[in-house]
């Protein structure tokens, strides 16, 4: 097991700092009114995910294909002994497949029913802390298939990112 | 933290009382036994009554009141028992039967705080109290006053329990002799020796009590004074007891005691009676207490026999934890390997090779011990299932009005003690099946010739890497055109079908979800659920099951189980660039494939393989993957199907800890888990019966698969 090596995901991978989603209000109270999001991209779109949902981020280790196996899953990874099912998102979220690169990680996020699952992303960019007033709710600017999973979109100095809710996107055909 | 403590002790109070039902259970069972043959055991009843004892006290510590008051009200009735107020009547078997029915309800709903208590329980409990009030008059009180015909010891009758006191006087007025037994026993082996030494006593009569002399001949040894009751000689004694550190007596009968010879169990014909009487009364107990005349381990041991047993009861999640451990630790040893042929390979660091290989050699003798070791640990006796079949063969057979013996053999068979819980429930359901569904009423079976109980067998045996479980019936057998005929009807296949189906297929009809020839559902098994659950179960565990039946004969279901689910020996295969382990408890063998013997029929690749016909499944077919051209053909077996299965390499076998897919891939058919395989690779292990069955199933539609599969 090796950890991502570039400088923020340092920021983010000291193991057991997140290990699960905090409930929503604490997490405000804790921060004032600041929800930090981790920026990464996809295709050539930016996303953002929960940080507190995020337990580890991984270089991508050998994945085992698993024939058989349901849209968007990659496969398995062991990690540490445990077995984890990897998922693509850029399939998730409708981006087409694409080879894995140097950049590409795997986000450890907890699934249904407790299961550690493993998030494929093309690359783990930065922490935002994003205020209420910088968050937008979902619009129908982006297309349908993708809206149910989106939970806001936020916005900072000319970046926008597309706040993904990982219940919805796990629970899919997960 | 402390409510983790508390917990720990709540998990160990449920194993312990689980435990002590059980064998309450077993108990209960051998009593019923001997009381239809006509036998009576008191020992039995003392035994049950001491269980029901410990279960009221556990009960206590823990605040289960439903439980302690059970156990309270069961308690007294037991005590009349054994003390011979109260008649073991059916009546009574059946409230103590029952009884073990609602423990074991009441430890299920204590155990998920805030499940319900089934309202029979509580009606049980009002039905006991009823009972143990409407207590029976002293059936006989000639036990209790019969005058004492020996002078016992004083001590000795001090340190008599009510019961011990209550069989003595019994024995003696049934015309019983008494007699002193003094043992040696070492004390490791103590348990079992005494055990030995009382089923010896069984056929002589009855073991009053026992107590520790508090004198052995060194400090390993313990002495026990045994009191017996028999109506032998002491010559036939001495011939069935007597060995090296054995001393029989018989005790005199009512004598005076002379004034100057403090009391004793012998007097006269003892060779020390000042020692004699000292140690046989409560001066025993006393100076073992102290210990301070026999220091070191046997004081102590004496003090309290319960001690003596060395066991641990361990969560099987620990066992677990150790067995995952010792996975890692086999990949580490491949690592290392692998690291070692890099050395060795180096002419400069030769010797530094021969070492290490060496050293790597004694890293893997212990590692497999230790494997073995958490291996052996794991296993139980099938046994323990069985008594729980006892159980519901008895509570069924009555509910349906069917005499049933339930024969088994091979209880001591061990396996895995998960494998032993999942299996518990299958074969309860089958087992009730076959009295419901399988044996004849009484007055059928003498019609038809056979004899008036119907038996139904059980018998597990190891065989290989395998346990087989087989269970037997001679009742009416299941008429094959009967099966087909409710199959049609109920839609599962057409007629064509059914008339071309083979015979040993059209038997696995009866696990078919869904699936049932009675027409009224009932009490017990014949809802038409349960023979597909039992199926999918005994599948889960990595097992299959057999049904081969005839008509007006009986039935016979055979279970195929893996002895261990832990950790497995796999073939590993190479199909393109993906590995798969195969258990090799499915494969029976690996063959070069030969192009030319391969044909075609009905569009499948079949061969030859000694004289019969193997059909043959591409992996790169199946599972959709890119891979060479198939150099390789592995046959795997599931029952009596076969199928070679097309691989382009074997990699060798190795030793796997094989760990489920999680929930995003529960959809996914046709593999039993992953495993990691080394240098952080994880490999697929493929469910051998599941993807013969598949196979097989896909040929033409027409086998009980296929059939589930058009259901479905």
């Amino acid at each position: 097991l090796v950890c991502a090596g570039t400088w923020h995901d340092q920021a983010v991978a000291e193991p057991g700092r997140a290990p699960r989603t905090q409930p929503r209000r604490a997490h405000l109270l804790e921060r004032g009114s600041f929800t930090e999001y981790l920026a990464l991209r996809l295709g050539g779109e930016l996303f953002g995910i929960p940080l507190a949902s995020v337990r580890e981020i991984l270089t991508l280790p050998p994945i085992t294909y698993v024939p058989r196996a349901p849209y968007g899953i990659l496969g398995l990874i062991s990690v540490r002994g445990l077995l984890v099912t990897v998922i693509d998102l850029r399939m998730k979220v409708g981006t087409e497949a694409a080879p894995p690169t140097k950049r590409t990680r795997v986000l450890l996020v907890p699934g249904p029913e407790n299961e550690t699952l493993g998030l494929c992303v093309d690359e783990v960019l930065q922490v935002y802390r994003l205020s209420d007033g910088e968050i937008e709710p979902a619009t129908s600017v982006l297309g349908t298939s993708v809206s149910e999973h989106v939970a806001g979109i936020g916005r900072r100095e000319g970046v926008m990112l597309v706040l993904l809710s990982l219940t919805s996107l796990l629970e899919v055909g997960g | 933290m402390s409510s983790d403590v508390i917990d720990k002790a709540r998990e160990e109070f449920f194993s312990e009382a689980q435990e002590i039902i059980e064998g309450f259970s077993r108990d209960l069972l051998a009593l019923d036994d001997g009381e239809r043959r006509g036998r009576h055991d008191p020992e039995l009843v003392n035994d049950i009554f001491r269980a029901v004892h410990t279960l009221k006290g556990l009960a206590g510590l823990f605040g289960a009141s439903r439980m302690s008051g059970l156990s309270h009200d069961l308690e007294e009735i037991l005590d009349d028992l054994r003390l011979g107020r109260r008649e073991l009547t059916r009546e009574v078997l059946d409230v103590l039967f029952r009884a073990v029915d609602v423990f074991g309800q009441i430890l299920l709903s204590e155990r998920d705080v805030g499940k319900p208590c089934p309202p029979e329980v509580d009606t049980f409990l009002t039905d006991l109290r009823r009972m143990v009030r409407h207590q029976q008059a002293p059936a006989s009180s000639a036990a209790a006053s019969a005058k004492l015909e020996y002078d016992l010891d004083a001590g000795l009758l001090a340190v008599l329990t009510e019961y011990e006191e209550h069989r003595l006087r019994t024995c003696i007025q049934s015309g019983m002799a008494l007699f002193r037994v003094r043992v040696n026993f070492r004390l490791v082996t103590i348990d079992e020796e005494l055990e030995r030494l009382k089923e010896l006593a069984k056929p002589l009569g009855e073991i009053i009590t026992y107590l520790p002399t508090g004198e052995g001949s060194d400090i390993e040894m313990i002495e026990l004074e045994v009191v017996l009751a028999a109506k032998a000689m002491l010559e036939n004694i001495v011939a069935v007891l007597g060995g090296p550190s054995v001393r029989v007596e018989e005790l005199a009968r009512r004598r005076a005691v002379s004034p100057d010879q403090v009391p004793s169990i012998v007097p006269g014909s003892d060779p020390a009676p000042e020692q004699l009487s000292h140690e046989a009364g409560s001066g025993a107990r006393a100076r073992s207490d102290a210990g301070d005349l026999t220091p070191g381990p046997a004081g102590g041991q004496a003090l309290s026999l319960r001690s003596v047993s060395q066991t641990v009861r361990v969560d099987i999640r620990k066992l677990d934890h150790l067995m995952n451990i010792v996975g890692e630790l086999a990949i580490v040893r491949s690592s290392l390997s692998k690291l070692m042929d890099r050395v060795r390979g180096q002419g400069a660091m030769r010797e530094l090779g021969v070492e290490l290989h060496r050293l790597q050699r004694t890293f893997d003798r212990h590692l497999g011990q230790m494997q073995e070791g958490i291996l052996e640990v794991r296993m139980v006796p099938i046994g323990q299932i069985f008594e729980k079949l006892g159980r519901v063969t008895r509570q069924a057979s009555r509910e349906a009005g069917k005499q049933v013996n339930l024969v088994i053999t091979g209880a001591e068979t061990e396996v895995d003690k998960l494998i032993v819980e999942e299996l518990s429930d299958p074969l309860m359901h089958m087992v009730r099946n076959a009295v419901e569904h399988g044996i004849e009423p009484a007055a059928e079976r003498v019609r038809v010739g056979k004899p008036e109980i119907g038996t139904i067998a059980i018998n597990a045996f190891q065989k290989g890497s395998h346990v087989l479980i087989e269970l037997e019936d001679d009742g009416r057998g299941i008429v094959r055109e009967r099966l087909l005929e409710a199959a049609v009807r109920r839609g599962f296949l057409s007629e064509a079908e059914g008339r071309e189906m083979a015979p040993r297929d059209v038997f696995a009809l009866i696990f078919l979800p869904g699936f049932t020839t009675k027409e009224t559902p009932d009490m017990l098994a014949g809802r038409g659920v349960g023979m597909d659950i039992v199926k999918t179960n005994i599948a889960r565990l990595g097992g299959i099951i057999d049904v081969y039946s005839e008509a007006g004969i009986g039935t016979k279901m055979t279970i195929t189980l893996p002895i261990t689910l832990a950790i497995l020996n796999a073939l590993i295969v190479q199909v393109g660039d993906h590995a798969f382990a195969v258990p090799m408890s499915s494969v029976q063998e690996a063959l070069v494939h030969d192009p030319n013997a391969t044909r075609l029929v009905d569009g499948r690749e079949m061969m030859t393989l000694r004289g019969t016909s193997l059909p043959l499944a591409r992996l790169t077919r199946l599972f959709g993957v890119e891979g060479r051209a198939g150099r390789f053909i592995v046959v795997v077996a599931a029952g009596a199907r076969r199928l070679g299965v097309v691989v382009d390499h074997l990699e060798g076998q190795q030793d796997i800890v094989i760990k489920p897919l999680g929930r995003s891939l529960r959809s996914v058919r046709g593999f039993a888990g992953a495993a990691q395989l080394g240098d952080q690779r994880v490999g697929l292990v493929i469910d051998a019966p599941a993807l013969v069955e598949e196979v097989l199933a896909g040929e033409a539609g027409k086998t009980s698969l296929g059939v589930r599969r058009d259901v479905a």
